[in-house]
């Protein structure tokens, strides 16, 4: 628990291009199970101008005992990494 | 293959849909998924079962089916979701295939495929939500473009993640180049599944879900995602395409091979768009990436090639929205309009009707040639000048096609029923394979045309095109585009590996076409075993595909007359040489053809003479099922 305080998600919006493979392995990483919606980061494309929503909510642990986030780790476009509070 | 025991992957039910009574229904995947595994094969499979011999398109029995690749929701790419139905164009095999997020929300929502029969006679839209679906009255969006569907779907729902699939007017006025669009910006567009939408006077599918998909092999699972991620990152196409999206790609490269071989210009008449034209659309400064401000990627996809646009100035300032294709550079040089604006203005605009790309394009740039040629008068276009190159024209014409007005009711008929209605031998200018427009290169690029032309939905380019060895074909192999001689082969393993793509429901531009080319037949069999629990080797997933392809064969061969006559070239491309550019003076030889399409129903082992399949050769895939139907119907060849 001493991670989850040290550090927090930060986001690139000019990379991100909400894939939504964040949400897909934080729920892997939470349950093993591919399950968007039990993910801690929740992305959100609104079509009408192109924007990208996201958020991150308090069940983030920072993939404790994954080797670090997935989100991070796995976003193909390098848009998420993780920073001191 | 043993009998499979599928422990991940799947939703695990069949949404059934009887528009004609209200009725909905469910079953389970599982045993269709043992055989066929899943995607499109389940659609063609549950088509060639449950639909008689020479339904049409309109009959209320013609299902229309959706279904998401077995991978979609887990692995990476894989975001794809098969459309299947009687085509518009030859009521034989339809099918069209579209990317974004709505199969993934489907899975998650409890289904992997949704099977829709019947008609209504008023209109109406399905509500699909964890495990539940309702027909609901859609009467206040007939009428609405595909934006307003999706906004008004939304605000209803009170869900800004709902997925929407609609259709726009040019479905509702059964315009046979309709589609289904996806998310705005991504279209199901071939075989007319947007016309058979609009005639069960089905408006949308609105799709929110917010359940899960199990993972057969977790560890097996990273371990399958990480090398199918570093290939990504590995691949230096693949930086290309989402840094700069396709159009940036053709950008940084405007006298490339792509352009020279597949963009032809002035309505297939010229093989060679010119450079000045090219560098004039893509500029950085004064084309379409002047107006791009961020780009877009379908869901769980590595790539993200799509371009979200606005125009900010001039005449058709205000316009904005996502979507910029290869498909766009073709409407472009088809039609000669080197600007980018009007060209940005009418591929949304198709998107809001509904219209399909290749459709609107090659019918429009007939009727700019008619005109051109004296066959089709100003009285006739409504005053329109369809002069080369003239932008507003084309935005003015599209919004007519759709309605079925003017001109607009002419183009709608389709590309033999029109040139029929106007005459003077115009039948000759209008591009099309088996009835389907095409915007397709026949001349130069040899296996690209073969893919082509025996594609079993007519004339589209994504079952077995091939181009270039670096892009295309297994890894090892390099080839030339413009000679005949292989083709067969690379074409043939191109539209296997297709086929296992559409399965798993994984973008062609991950994989194995075109594009980034990162991932390969190995990688898919890593990340199917490791998903659904599975122990598929690479040859095994041919064979899955080559069952695939056969089922679509066989399909074609029930409900259709096409024969091996109808996997010629058109006849233009036949009789006319390339008049300008490099591969100037090169056309579709007759002979040469011909040993083309030997060899690949060769290696198919389809019988050279009518192209139809053997018992032999169906039952080594275990289809004896699917051969008794052909010898019931007498089309089967005993040996």
């Amino acid at each position: 628990m001493e991670v989850r305080r040290a550090m927090r998600l930060e986001r690139n919006p000019q990379l991100c291009h909400g894939c939504r493979t964040c949400e897909l392995m934080c729920s892997f990483h939470h349950h093993r199970i591919m399950a968007p919606d039990k993910a801690s980061i929740q992305v959100i494309r609104r079509n009408s101008d192109g924007a990208i929503l996201w958020s991150v909510d308090s069940s983030c642990d920072l993939c404790l005992g994954e080797n670090g986030p997935f989100c991070v780790k796995y976003c193909p476009y390098e848009a998420l990494r993780s920073v001191t509070r | 293959m043993t009998e499979l025991n599928i422990e991940g992957g799947l939703a695990g039910q069949i949404l059934r849909v009887d528009l004609s009574s209200g009725t909905v229904s469910t079953e389970e995947t599982t045993s269709y998924a043992r055989r066929w595994i899943g995607g499109r094969a389940i659609n063609s499979a549950l088509l060639i079962d449950e639909v008689k011999p020479r339904t049409r398109w309109s009959d209320p029995e013609n299902p229309l089916i959706f279904g998401a690749g077995a991978l979609v929701g887990t692995a990476i790419g894989a975001s794809r979701l098969s459309v299947d139905t009687i085509s518009v164009y030859t009521n034989g095999k339809g099918s069209a295939n579209v990317g974004g997020h709505l199969a993934a929300e489907l899975k998650f929502a409890g289904f992997d495929h949704v099977v829709i029969t019947g008609k209504t006679e008023n209109p109406v839209y399905l509500w699909i939500c964890d495990g539940r679906a309702e027909i609901r009255d859609a009467a206040h969006l007939w009428g609405m473009t595909t934006y307003e569907t999706e906004d008004r779907l939304k605000a209803e729902l009170g869900d800004e993640a709902v997925k929407v699939g609609c259709i726009g007017p040019a479905g509702e006025n059964l315009v046979p180049g309709s589609c289904i669009m996806v998310d705005r910006a991504k279209a199901a567009a071939g075989s007319g599944v947007g016309c058979v939408m609009g005639d069960k006077k089905l408006k949308a599918l609105a799709v929110r879900g917010h359940g899960s998909l199990n993972v057969a092999r977790p560890k097996d699972f990273l371990k399958a995602t990480d090398v199918a991620l570093k290939k990504v990152k590995d691949s230096p196409a693949a930086k290309k395409m989402w840094q700069n999206t396709l159009a940036g790609v053709y950008a940084a490269d405007p006298c490339g091979a792509t352009w020279d071989f597949i963009i032809l210009a002035k309505n297939g008449r010229e093989e060679c768009w010119e450079v000045e034209k090219r560098k004039r659309l893509l500029d950085p400064r004064n084309g379409f990436p002047k107006y791009q401000n961020k780009v877009l990627a379908c869901f769980n996809c590595p790539i993200g090639c799509m371009p979200f646009s606005e125009i900010t100035e001039g005449p058709f300032k205000g316009t904005s929205g996502e979507g910029f294709w290869v498909n766009t550079l073709m409407l472009a040089s088809w039609l000669d309009i080197p600007e980018p604006e009007p060209i940005i203005k009418a591929w949304l605009l198709m998107n809001q009707l509904g219209l399909d790309g290749d459709f609107a394009t090659a019918m429009m740039a007939w009727a700019f040639e008619c005109f051109g040629r004296g066959l089709l008068t100003k009285a006739q276009t409504g005053g329109l000048d369809l002069t080369w190159g003239n932008g507003e024209a084309l935005v003015s014409l599209l919004p007519k096609l759709a309605t079925r007005e003017g001109l607009g009711a002419l183009l709608a008929l389709g590309p033999i029923e029109a040139p029929k209605r106007l005459g003077q031998g115009s039948d000759y200018f209008c591009m099309h394979m088996k009835g389907q427009p095409t915007l397709e290169p026949f001349r130069a690029a040899k296996g690209w045309a073969l893919g082509v032309a025996t594609s079993p939905v007519a004339g589209r380019h994504l079952r077995g095109t091939v181009l270039l060895g670096s892009r295309f074909g297994p890894k090892d192999v390099n080839f030339e585009a413009h000679v005949y001689e292989g083709q067969a082969r690379h074409v043939y393993w191109q539209g296997l590996a297709k086929e296992i793509e559409d399965l798993i429901g994984m973008c062609v531009y991950v994989g194995t076409w075109s594009g980034a080319y990162a991932l390969e037949v190995s990688d898919y069999a890593a990340l199917i075993n490791a998903v659904m629990g599975l122990d598929f080797t690479e040859d095994e997933l041919m064979l899955l595909g080559k069952r695939s392809r056969n089922l679509e064969k066989a399909f074609n061969t029930l409900h259709t007359d096409l024969a091996r006559a109808d996997d010629m070239p058109p006849r233009r491309y036949m009789e006319e040489p390339i008049p300008s550019g490099p591969y100037k003076g090169e056309r579709a030889e007759e002979d040469k053809w011909n040993q083309m399409l030997d060899e690949f129903y060769d290696l198919h082992g389809w019988d050279k003479d009518t192209s139809l399949q053997t018992r032999s050769g169906l039952t080594a895939l275990g289809m004896a099922d699917v051969a008794e139907k052909l010898a019931a119907a007498g089309k089967l060849i005993e040996r």
